[in-house]
């Protein structure tokens, strides 16, 4: 586990063994300008086969970053050489319904809240 | 030594004064040491000349008192007063009858007079008695002879050759006076005048220039060492001053290296200052854009909402609305448009992101929320369909990736005789926070709108994805829209409002007017962001079915 990304309240960490990017901490970027390091990241960690997105840890996520997530998902979707499974959090209140559009913008994810 | 120490200051003449004073009195002691000697040696000479003398007359004088005979006594008496310095003589025979007298007549001395008396008074009278010898060994007296000398006479000898020797003792004295003041100066003085001359001509800059020559003759003498100390005294001066100036120099050469760089390091700073100014220019430039651009996406988004007199119009439903724009105008909507027969058709939502292209796309949903709203398009899938498409479309041409939830509320009231009791009729569509409703008497109801839509401008088609919602609305009960700006609003340690914390509030305000509620959430939410600036706008709408 490296960490790839880290500002003032959040990082992010990939783990090339279970290929598993880890978003941690609270992301309050403004606009998908902010927010293009880690999409950047994220679309380039897996151009194919299984790819993990761990977002338990990710306290807080504004609009803009589910935004973010929502683009990277309809990458992955069109790219259709990906396995994605995204892990949540019931503890975390935004992750409850803002995990839902993932799904329904790729619905070949594999979701885990747990 | 200067010119004013010479003269009667001059060290020779404080030499000469005190050699004469010396010699001069060496001299009265001399002379009175000769006098008194020569005073002794004149009274023996005087005595043994008289002895003499009256040993040579003696025999005439015999003969003449033997033979009573005044001519021979007169001619003996006259030759005694031969030597000048007989004053008196006189001849008496054996019975004391003078024979033959002679006195001198008194001379006018008076000067010497006592004095001389003084000195030779003592010996001034002589006398011998007159024997003549008969027979073979028999003597008999027959008269005396005395002399008296003159002691002036005596003395005035005396007072010449004291005078004479007087005189020449003073001159011997003066002349040693003024060898020995000669030599002394030729030996001291002058050595010590030139010397002096010399340390007052020395420059006081360059005192090795000046060192003084030895005296000749004096090279191993005192006046030798005081010349060789002085020499190095003002060699070490020299030496000093050099080491001084050379330090001066080198002290000069770095205050100018100084005062280069110092120059340099000016240049250097004004040019680096000017450049900063230009900076600074640009920065404010930038600053004045940018803040122009918050100003016009403020403005863009508080001159499209519903003004206070559309919402008092409404009837049957009391509406209150409230938004606050965040320091960086985030994207925010909400509108609320009446229609015929008590209809109202309400729209809120949140763009990603802040500044002017937010405000532009919040700009562009309401135009697009109100043309369809005035075509009286209600199906809800067909309005979501073009507005995503519209929005969609628009911020591709745009280059921007934007998107935003959205939810239409569609209102209007129930006819009394529509025998289900409720009041009003509410559809919900298309995704965004959930709606809360609170029922009269507290009971809350939230309606989830996540599977009601998916957010605008993500993907072409949300035509699956969107789904109606009804909620009826019996008098009393309340429906408040919100976006996240409320619910994400963060206190100082980061800790977010919160949906449930909204519910409660309004559950707790249930009988209060739309307007009360929307001001007890207002304050609530600022009650927890304290001085926390606000991250996001804050948009809120309390409908109350009348």
């Amino acid at each position: 586990m490296e960490t790839v990304i880290v500002g003032e309240n959040y990082s992010v960490d990939w783990d090339a063994a279970t290929r598993t990017a880890a978003l941690k901490g609270i992301l309050r970027l403004n606009g998908l300008v902010e927010y293009a390091p880690i999409a950047r990241f994220l679309g380039d960690a897996v151009p194919a086969g299984s790819m993990t997105l761990d977002l338990r840890g990710l306290e807080f996520l504004n609009s803009s970053g589910i935004a973010m997530l929502s683009k990277l998902v309809i990458e992955v979707r069109n790219r259709k050489s990906v396995d994605l499974t995204v892990l949540g959090s019931k503890a975390i209140s935004w992750q409850g319904k803002s995990l839902i559009n993932l799904c329904k913008l790729m619905p070949a994810l594999r979701m885990e809240i747990a | 030594m200067t010119a004013g120490a010479t003269g009667t200051h001059g060290l020779t003449a404080k030499q000469a004064r005190v050699t004469v004073a010396v010699v001069v009195a060496l001299s009265v002691i001399l002379s009175l040491l000769e006098m008194y000697f020569d005073w002794h040696a004149m009274r023996d000479r005087v005595q043994a000349q008289m002895t003499q003398m009256l040993d040579t007359v003696s025999g005439s004088a015999v003969e003449a008192a033997y033979q009573l005979s005044p001519d021979l006594s007169t001619r003996v008496v006259d030759g005694l007063l031969g030597y000048d310095v007989v004053d008196a003589a006189q001849l008496k025979d054996n019975f004391g009858d003078r024979l033959a007298e002679r006195r001198r007549a008194p001379e006018t001395e008076t000067d010497h007079g006592g004095l001389a008396g003084w000195l030779f008074g003592d010996i001034a009278h002589y006398q011998r008695t007159l024997v003549r010898t008969v027979a073979a060994n028999g003597t008999t007296e027959v008269g005396r002879l005395e002399v008296i000398l003159s002691p002036q006479t005596v003395a005035r000898g005396f007072y010449d050759r004291a005078l004479i020797n007087a005189a020449l003792i003073l001159l011997q004295s003066l002349g040693i006076v003024l060898l020995v003041v000669g030599i002394f100066y030729a030996m001291i003085t002058r050595p010590l005048v030139r010397l002096a001359q010399v340390v007052s001509g020395v420059d006081p800059g360059h005192p090795g220039a000046g060192l003084v020559e030895m005296p000749p003759g004096h090279a191993s003498d005192e006046l030798g060492q005081l010349v060789g100390s002085l020499n190095a005294l003002l060699d070490a001066s020299q030496r000093g001053l050099d080491q001084r100036d050379l330090a001066e120099a080198g002290l000069t050469t770095l205050t100018h290296d100084l005062e280069r760089r110092v120059a340099d390091r000016t240049r250097e700073l004004s040019a680096a200052s000017a450049e900063i100014e230009a900076l600074n220019r640009i920065l404010k430039a930038e600053n004045v854009r940018l803040g122009t651009e918050l100003d016009v996406s403020r403005r863009i988004q508080q001159m499209v909402l519903p003004t206070l007199g559309e919402l008092a119009a409404i009837k049957g439903l009391d509406v209150a609305a409230h938004m606050e724009p965040a320091s960086e105008v985030g994207g925010d909507y909400y509108d609320i448009l009446s229609g015929a027969d008590g209809r109202v058709r309400i729209g809120i939502g949140d763009v990603t992101g802040h500044g002017l292209e937010s405000g532009v796309v919040m700009l562009m949903t309401q135009s697009a929320v109100r043309t369809l709203v005035t075509c009286d398009e209600s199906a809800a899938v067909r309005v979501h369909d073009v507005l995503n498409r519209t929005l969609f479309d628009n911020m591709r041409r745009m280059g921007n990736e934007k998107n935003l939830t959205l939810a239409l509320l569609d209102y209007h009231p129930l006819a009394q005789d529509c025998g289900t009791g409720a009041a009003g009729h509410l559809t919900v569509s298309g995704q965004h926070e959930s709606v809360i409703v609170v029922r009269r008497g507290g009971r809350l109801e939230l309606f989830d709108t996540i599977d009601l839509g998916l957010p605008l401008g993500l993907v072409d088609d949300v035509t699956p994805f969107i789904a109606e919602t009804t909620i009826l609305l019996d008098p009393g009960d309340t429906v408040i829209l919100y976006t996240d700006g409320i619910t994400e609003a963060a206190d100082s340690g980061n800790q977010l409002y919160g949906l449930e914390r909204l519910c409660d509030v309004c559950v707790a305000h249930w009988r209060a007017d739309s307007t009360a509620i929307k001001d007890a959430v207002v304050a609530d939410v600022k009650r927890h962001t304290g001085d926390q600036p606000l991250y996001d706008d804050v948009t809120l709408i309390v409908l109350k079915q009348g």
